[in-house]
């Protein structure tokens, strides 16, 4: 076919930005303080963790580059080598307890953020399947659903995990391990997914436009992903918000346990993990920064989460 | 009045109060079997619940336990043990010479790990119900200093429950349940909880203890332990995590007992293996088999700041297999080899690795103190001349199968001699590993010197003091040239107690809970 785009149209149409701005959505946005205030604390969590190695200090990862007598460094001591400053202080290795709380922070959202992303996937192809479909197919899928809502995600993880530690070669292990908790967390929490999709396909697939594409001759596949996806997704975003939030605090449940992020590649968990061995002998700071952190973060996305449902509930409006 | 009343009533209270006693480790006994597991949390925890033909005292030294007396045999053919009688086992068999005979075959047997304890005997007779010679391939002056882990087993009791022979890998009756002769008996054993002991009545010695009922639980999680302590929910912890040992001295409620443990951290090579088995690049290789890599991995390890850190100065640091408190340590043979960077990766480059390579590093990461720390600074410190390690760090009960696998390239280990001599370390991690002689049976690398072979029956022979110290003088050199082992430091003995706990701390570790009393 030619190309049909058509001249452009002199007259001045708002730019996508302004349409954005001008929209309720944003002005909902600006109207809530802790909207905002989460929202600028998340950036700049996340900005902070993506440009970790241009803003850490240190490397933490290359264990060349750390010095056991520079270990237990209290926080703003110097560094006995260099004579830089330890902001945070150092861990037993000597680690800069800064540059890896940056390092394990990115560990810790990209651990969240790609299970959350795996869990929409799964949750979403099979809700959608179990809704459109019906019949066995439903019957199957939800009862699996509800067979593991029964055991709590944290041990399906810590199953999964220990499965696959238990298959892979030691030398890959380190590097496996981020993809299986991955994978053990997507899979602990694809239910939630499921059942909204299912729930909201249920009713979306009587009403007249999918009737109408059924008419016309659209494939099934054709109807569940372009006609029926499109009207579910709003209460699956809400629902990744808060996941992730869990999806971060889960992976650092696993790793403080000692089944998750390795102790040379920490994630914040194992951040929390180590130091908590030292909360007696009085070095604080390895324990309280990366949790701080912890906090901070999962809160921020929580309420970030929490006021995204708010502001798409028509009923709330 | 009211005050002083409360005060006389608590007092009165307290001691009937007190006697159950309740203390946590970090490693559970993986085993209740005296005869399938040589290691100390095993062997620690089985001396309050079977007994030897001898035993040690609180200074270490050997007495009299199942054995009244012993003698050497001729001009040293072996030893006659004259048995004590009316002992009787916790299920009220009676213990004789038989017994003796039994649990000499269960303990050598292949099946045991504890068979090169029983390398120099070449027979055991029952010379009557009550007498026992053991019969040695050679003089040998200090086996009775040698056989006070060695615990006597009812052949009764066993053959009745089909545990004749121990079973290290699947379990077998002896493993769950215990029929000793000792001053305890299990009376419930929940493996990785909790096991709960009981004097027993029939004991032979006069109890000087004054417990009624004492509980073991595994504590993994140190910071956990302390807590426990703190809190008054255990009695006693062992070990004490090195950084919260000073914290601790400072409470009033708990005390800190501090001593020099045998143990000697080292770091173990395959010499044997035809090629690394966790090396991204080097597969068809063992640099560990050339003894400059060894040297350039002792060069490069930075003890002293291990020690400052890690161990907050709190251990020695170690240059043989044995800590200078034993018997044949080497005194002029005493330093270790220095620090040195660039030691090391000339080392490293005469062997052609100056691009070094990668290999894996296994640890146990609930064994020693701080093990899995220490493995952590290894690595940093090995990767700043080139040589990267992959650090697997593992519960011990997954560790020693592990290494009987052969599954590494180096490997954390840690030596206490159960003889504190230093004969002991020779026999199990330097001598040639030998299923028939009993010999090398800890030596999982296969290191393997003709000369050291030749010595250690001379040695176990020698009378003379002068003699065996050149010997083992001999062997440590040896040892030291060619870096079979690099051994790092002698770890430090911390355990934690409540205030109005008396104990005895014995160097080797092994918690006696015949020697507390609860005030």
């Amino acid at each position: 076919m030619a190309d049909t785009s058509l001249p452009e149209v002199p007259v001045k149409d708002p730019s996508r930005l302004q349409l954005a701005l001008q929209s309720d959505f944003f002005y909902q946005f600006k109207r809530s303080p802790v909207a905002v205030v989460s929202f600028v604390v998340v950036s700049i969590l996340i900005l902070s963790a993506i440009f970790a190695p241009l803003i850490a200090p240190h490397d933490p990862f290359d264990p060349s580059s750390l010095n056991l007598m520079n270990g237990f460094s209290a926080p703003m001591t110097p560094n006995a080598f260099t004579g830089e400053t330890f902001w945070l202080g150092t861990d037993d290795q000597g680690r800069d307890v800064f540059s890896t709380i940056l390092y394990g922070m990115r560990i810790s959202l990209f651990v969240g953020a790609a299970a959350v992303a795996f869990a929409m996937v799964l949750g979403i192809t099979l809700g959608l399947l179990a809704g459109y479909v019906g019949g066995w197919t439903e019957t199957i899928i939800m009862r699996v659903a509800d067979v593991q809502l029964t055991f709590p995600a944290i041990l399906v993880a810590m199953l999964i995990f220990g499965i696959a530690k238990g298959v892979t070669p030691v030398e890959y292990r380190d590097q496996m391990a981020i993809w299986v908790l991955i994978i053990a967390i997507g899979l602990s929490d694809w239910v939630q997914f499921a059942r909204v999709v299912r729930g909201a396909t249920l009713v979306e697939k009587n009403k007249e436009y999918v009737q109408a594409a059924r008419l016309i001759g659209r494939t099934s596949p054709a109807i569940m992903l372009r006609h029926i996806l499109p009207n579910v997704l709003s209460p699956v975003l809400v629902i990744a918000t808060i996941s992730l939030a869990l999806a971060i605090i889960a992976e650092a449940t696993l790793s403080f346990l000692g089944v998750g992020a390795p102790p040379t590649q920490p994630s914040l968990g194992t951040l929390i993990r180590i130091g908590q061995g030292f909360l007696f002998s009085g070095e604080w700071w390895i324990l309280l920064f990366p949790a701080v952190t912890l906090l901070t973060l999962a809160l921020g996305v929580n309420l970030l989460g929490d006021w995204l449902r708010d502001a798409l509930n028509p009923r709330l409006r | 009045m009211i005050r002083a009343t409360l005060l006389a009533t608590t007092l009165l209270a307290a001691p009937a109060f007190a006697e159950e006693f309740r203390w946590a480790e970090t490693t559970d006994p993986q085993t209740m079997d005296p005869h399938a597991v040589n290691s100390s949390p095993v062997l620690g925890f089985l001396n309050n619940v079977y007994e030897g033909l001898v035993r040690r005292g609180k200074d270490m030294s050997i007495e009299p336990a199942l054995a009244t007396s012993w003698e050497p045999i001729g001009a040293g053919e072996g030893w006659r043990f004259t048995l004590r009688e009316g002992v009787t086992f916790h299920d009220g068999q009676a213990f004789d010479a038989q017994d003796v005979l039994f649990s000499y075959q269960r303990a050598s047997d292949e099946s045991s790990d504890t068979r090169s304890w029983f390398a120099p005997v070449s027979d055991v007779v029952v010379v009557d119900d009550y007498t026992v010679d053991i019969m040695t391939t050679a003089p040998n002056p200090i086996f009775p200093d040698s056989i006070a882990n060695w615990m006597m087993m009812d052949s009764g009791w066993a053959a009745d429950n089909n545990a004749t022979l121990p079973d290290k890998e699947s379990g077998n009756y002896a493993t769950l349940n215990t029929n000793g002769t000792g001053a305890f008996r299990v009376t419930a054993r929940e493996p990785g909880l909790r096991t709960l002991l009981e004097p027993f009545e029939g004991w032979w010695d006069t109890a000087e203890h004054n417990i009624t009922r004492a509980e073991l639980t595994p504590i993994q999680n140190p910071a956990t332990a302390v807590a426990a302590l703190l809190s008054g929910d255990v009695d006693l912890i062992n070990p004490v995590p090195i950084q919260d040992a000073a914290r601790l001295a400072g409470n009033d409620a708990v005390k800190v007992i501090q001593g020099i443990e045998a143990r000697v951290i080292m770091l173990g090579f395959p010499h044997e293996a035809d090629a690394l088995k966790y090396s991204a690049e080097t597969t068809d290789a063992n640099p560990f088999a050339d003894a400059r890599v060894r040297q350039a991995v002792a060069h490069a390890v930075n003890v002293p700041a291990i020690l400052q850190t890690i161990m907050r100065g709190n251990a020695e640091p170690a240059s043989q297999l044995v800590s200078p408190a034993m018997r044949g340590f080497s005194a002029a043979l005493a330093d270790r080899p220095a620090y040195d960077v660039e030691a090391a990766k000339a080392l490293l480059a005469e062997a052609g690795y100056a691009d070094g390579f990668s290999f894996g590093l296994k640890c146990p990461n609930d064994r020693y103190l701080n093990d899995e720390a220490v493995c952590q600074a290894i690595t940093g410190m090995l990767a700043q001349v080139g040589i990267t390690a992959v650090l697997d760090a593992m519960p011990v009960q997954n560790y020693w199968p592990e290494l009987r696998a052969d599954n590494y390239d180096m490997y954390l280990l840690g030596w206490s001699p159960g003889t504190f001599d230093a004969e002991h370390p020779i026999r199990f991690l330097a001598a040639t590993p030998n299923e028939e002689q009993k010999l090398g049976s800890w030596n999982f690398g296969g290191y393997s010197n003709a000369r050291v072979d030749e010595l250690l029956p001379m040695i176990q022979s020698e009378i003379d003091d002068t003699e065996r110290q050149a010997m083992l003088d001999e062997v440590t050199r040896i040892l030291q040239d060619e870096v079979a082992y690099v051994p790092m430091y002698v770890q430090p003995l911390v355990w934690g107690a409540k205030s109005n706990v008396d104990l005895t701390q014995r160097p080797d570790n092994f918690f006696i809970l015949r020697w507390v009393t609860v005030n």
